[in-house]
């Protein structure tokens, strides 16, 4: 019998490719895309497997190199790398998006040096005004253009609407996993949710939702439960996708919370249609994904600055967050050269500190290499908060 | 100093200097004005999109971007720089920004006053933030991060970057018009409410126009470096180019003054003058200049290397003809989009979709009859780094010229060593020489 479940999930986490590569030899078409802000709601109303591309931390670069400098966005040179070593040779196309400046220069090469038959790119406006707002349908509006062409279909309204349940049914299920982490013990563990949720990330809608059902069902009913550790911790950055990273960081610890593009982050609220689908996606992904890509200000139209209240307003949210989940610590984990998150970090610091919550910001280069080093910090930081 | 003697090879254009001195002029002027009373704004650089606006309310423009490289030069971004780190900023974090933040936690500690060791009067507490999310991350996210120290409002300009491909989908270039007219339309009920004073429409109508006509004969000039020899060094144009590209001073002196170097390189090149004693080499340079070590280029001169073009992110956009748009704000927003938009149809064309930064290479090395280009990868700016070892590829794949790669930083000086660049001129030279022959038998004209 085939795997379910934290098994199923385990599987799929270590060998992603492997269900849509069968999709794929069935006829189906497959669709890369390395970063959230790709409404994966308009290639499932076409019938086109989404696919999240992810660096691979083992891998060393090489083929990079050839086209990107060193100082650069380690994850956005691996999953060039990979893709420059034919490791997505089963995708039909990528679609790639203006979120940072990494990511829209690392597209551009990517698209001239892989000849893949589809290739979009969404251009992202910086600030969420309601004039960048409807730039930014219009945007998406060309992609279905393009993703129409190239899939031979026509988006109706009523498919449109299907995917649009469905991914909300998927983000209403990854919000539940994060419930099963209030307890303590937690119910799972952050290490099992990474794999469940780069699982999710590599398969069709519908059985990435079959999926998050088996699992809760099964941690909810298991008898063995992840420990109670020193500490419960709130993990703030951009993209933690390795198990490894989050194990090392659960050594002594739990991480009951991801704050980051392979955690809850994808899956904050839901699309809600008012009239218009594709303007209902580009509200939500525009307004509601906290990247730190976006610009935001407590309000619009500011006369003055006011600090506190801008700290407020960006990062109120995870107020709530450091209560419901009784979290004693925070890690601001990124990697090296993440510019648009590196920023943020006294900011974000001084917001928890505001809240008199411990944060310590943690660098990586995105190599097995750096995993020693960062558990000697995690220790370091378990130690301050006692 | 690093390259030793300081022998002066290359022949300067002499209508270069009065805009130079422009530079200085503009800003002493602008410190008295400060003095005076009259607002300032920090902004970045914003391609001809939000200065104008800025110009026509009468508001001081200081741009930390520069001012990063004033601390650099001047030798005292050191204790800028520490005092960011200590501050918890990263320190792969483009270090003009680092250097800012830096500043301004000093500028705070001092009740807003600048400080007394910062060169050239420093940069005064400013009335808003003008940030621009073109080109980088750092040009918003550095200025958000502001709000730590400073307690005034920022503004992110937009500024629309589609793909190559995508851009020839229906409406695109219309939408990009929008966004941006709806854009600076806003932007000046902002300033308008900042300043406490209303916009001059009539004002804002001739800076424009002044604007788009100074950078018209910048661009006209840099067509007349296609002679050959090359009248007028990648060095003329660096030290001419900032009362265009920062619409600094008096609009209508800097257009004289434009048309005078004008002139001047037009009979340069009816005499045949050359920027340098004897032309061996054609060069192209990308993309922000080793500021510190400018001599470098007068050493490759004496070697026969003429720099005849440059720096894609300080050109004008080419002309467009706008009069036939009568709303001042969508003529500047248009033309701002000109910059890149104006390049989309010949890269795709040309099959380039690595973006207008690799095809302009292209095109400038084609149209410059270039023999080399000499790549200057910064390790804390990555918008000036990252297309450059693709440019390197695809200058040898499609047009058999070979680059030449020196790393530097923006505030680590050191990183940058002249004395490396010169001794891999001579090989340089070899390989160069090589793909002419390579480029002959492949029938290129050059
Ligand atoms: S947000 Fe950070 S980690 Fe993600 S692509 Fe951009 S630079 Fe890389
Ligand atoms: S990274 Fe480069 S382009 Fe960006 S603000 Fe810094 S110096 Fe300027």
């Amino acid at each position: 019998m085939a795997a379910k479940g934290l098994l199923r999930a385990e599987e799929v986490y270590h060998d992603p490719t492997r269900r849509v590569r069968e999709l794929r030899a069935k006829g189906k078409k497959v669709i890369g895309y390395p970063c959230v802000y790709v409404p994966l709601e308009l290639l499932a109303a076409l019938d086109i497997v989404p696919y999240r591309i992810c660096g691979e931390m083992r891998e060393p670069v090489t083929e990079a190199d050839r086209v990107l400098p060193a100082s650069f966005c380690p994850i956005m040179r691996s999953c060039l790398d990979c893709s420059l070593k034919g490791r997505h040779d089963f995708l039909d196309g990528t679609i790639t998006v203006h979120a940072s400046d990494p990511q829209e220069k690392t597209a551009r090469i990517w698209q001239s040096y892989t000849r893949l038959p589809y290739f979009h790119f969404i251009d992202m406006p910086g600030t969420t005004r309601t004039e960048a707002l409807e730039y930014f349908a219009s945007q998406l509006d060309g992609m279905v253009t393009t993703l129409e062409t190239f899939s031979g279909k026509k988006l109706s309204a009523d498919r449109l609407n299907k995917a649009i349940e469905a991914y909300n049914q998927q983000r209403l299920l990854v919000q539940s996993l994060f419930e099963l982490t209030k307890p303590s013990p937690p119910l799972v563990s952050g290490t099992e949710i990474v794999k469940v949720i780069k699982a999710v990330m590599s398969l069709p809608v519908d059985e990435g939702n079959q999926l998050l059902n088996e699992v809760l069902e099964e941690v909810k009913a298991r008898k063995e439960k992840p420990q109670a550790k020193r500490a419960r911790l709130l993990l703030w950055g951009s993209t933690t996708d390795d198990a490894a990273v989050m194990s090392i960081l659960e050594s002594n610890a739990n991480v009951v919370f991801a704050e980051d593009c392979a955690g809850y982050r994808p899956y904050r609220g839901k699309v809600i249609v008012a009239t218009d689908e594709v303007m209902a996606l580009a509200i939500h992904y525009l307004l509601e994904i906290t990247c730190a890509r976006t610009f935001v200000q407590s309000t619009a139209t500011p006369t003055k600055k006011d600090y506190q209240q801008d700290l407020q307003g960006r990062y109120g949210y995870l107020k709530s967050i450091i209560s419901d989940w009784k979290i004693d610590g925070v890690i601001l984990l990124l990697v090296r050269y993440c510019d648009p998150f590196a920023f943020e970090v006294p900011a974000v610091k001084d917001y928890f500190a505001s809240l008199g919550i411990p944060a310590t910001y943690i660098e990586y280069d995105y190599t097995e290499g750096s995993l020693a080093p960062m558990r000697t910090r995690v220790e370091a930081f378990l130690e301050t908060i006692g | 100093m690093t390259t030793g003697e300081k022998k002066r090879v290359i022949n300067r254009v002499k209508a270069m200097y009065p805009l130079r001195a422009k530079v200085d002029e503009s800003y002493m002027r602008s410190l008295e004005a400060i003095k005076a009373g009259k607002p300032t704004v920090w902004a970045m650089l914003n391609f001809c999109y939000g200065d104008p606006v800025l110009k026509a309310m009468d508001i001081e423009v200081v741009y930390p971007e520069n001012y990063g490289a004033a601390l650099a030069a001047a030798g005292v971004a050191r204790e800028y720089l520490d005092r960011a780190d200590a501050e918890g900023f990263p320190t792969h974090l483009c270090g003009y920004s680092r250097a800012n933040f830096g500043y301004a936690a000093r500028l705070m500690e001092l009740g807003g006053q600048p400080p007394p060791e910062a060169p050239m009067g420093g940069m005064p507490k400013p009335l808003f933030l003008l940030s621009s999310v073109a080109v980088c991350d750092a040009r918003y996210k550095w200025f958000q991060a502001l709000g730590r120290y400073l307690d005034v409002p920022v503004w992110t300009l937009e500024a629309p970057l589609p793909g190559i491909r995508e851009f020839q989908l229906k409406d695109c270039y219309e939408e990009m018009v929008r966004l941006s007219t709806r854009h600076l339309r806003d932007f000046i009920a902002f300033v308008e409410k900042a300043v406490g004073r209303k916009m001059d429409w009539d004002k804002l109508d001739e800076i424009a126009n002044l604007m788009m006509e100074i950078n018209r004969v910048s661009h006209e000039i840099n067509e007349l470096r296609k002679a050959k020899p090359c009248p007028m060094h990648s060095r003329d144009f660096w030290s001419a180019m900032p009362p265009a590209l920062f619409l600094l001073g008096d609009l209508k002196e800097s257009l004289q003054l434009y048309k005078n170097l004008y002139d001047e390189v037009a009979e340069r090149v009816k005499n045949g003058t050359s920027a340098i004693p004897e032309e061996k080499y054609r060069l192209v340079f990308a993309e922000l200049p080793p500021w510190h070590s400018l001599d470098l280029f007068d050493r490759l001169a004496e070697r026969g290397w003429n720099f005849v073009i440059e720096s894609f992110g300080y050109h004008p956009p080419p002309p467009v003809d706008l009069s036939h748009v009568s709303d001042p704000i969508e003529r500047i927003a248009r033309y701002s989009l000109q910059r890149m938009v104006s390049n989309y149809k010949d890269a795709l064309e040309k099959n380039v979709v690595a973006g207008v930064d690799v095809y302009i290479y292209l095109k400038y090395v084609s149209e410059w009859k270039c023999d080399g280009a000499f790549l200057h990868p910064l390790v804390s700016c990555r918008s000036a780094s990252t297309h450059l070892p693709h440019l390197a590829n695809i200058l040898m794949e499609r047009l058999k010229v070979p680059s030449l790669i020196v790393e530097g930083d923006i505030v680590d000086l050191r990183l940058f060593n002249p004395q490396d660049a010169l001794l891999r001129a001579e090989p340089f030279e070899e390989a160069m020489e090589h793909y002419r022959k390579v480029r002959r038998e492949a029938g290129f004209d050059w």
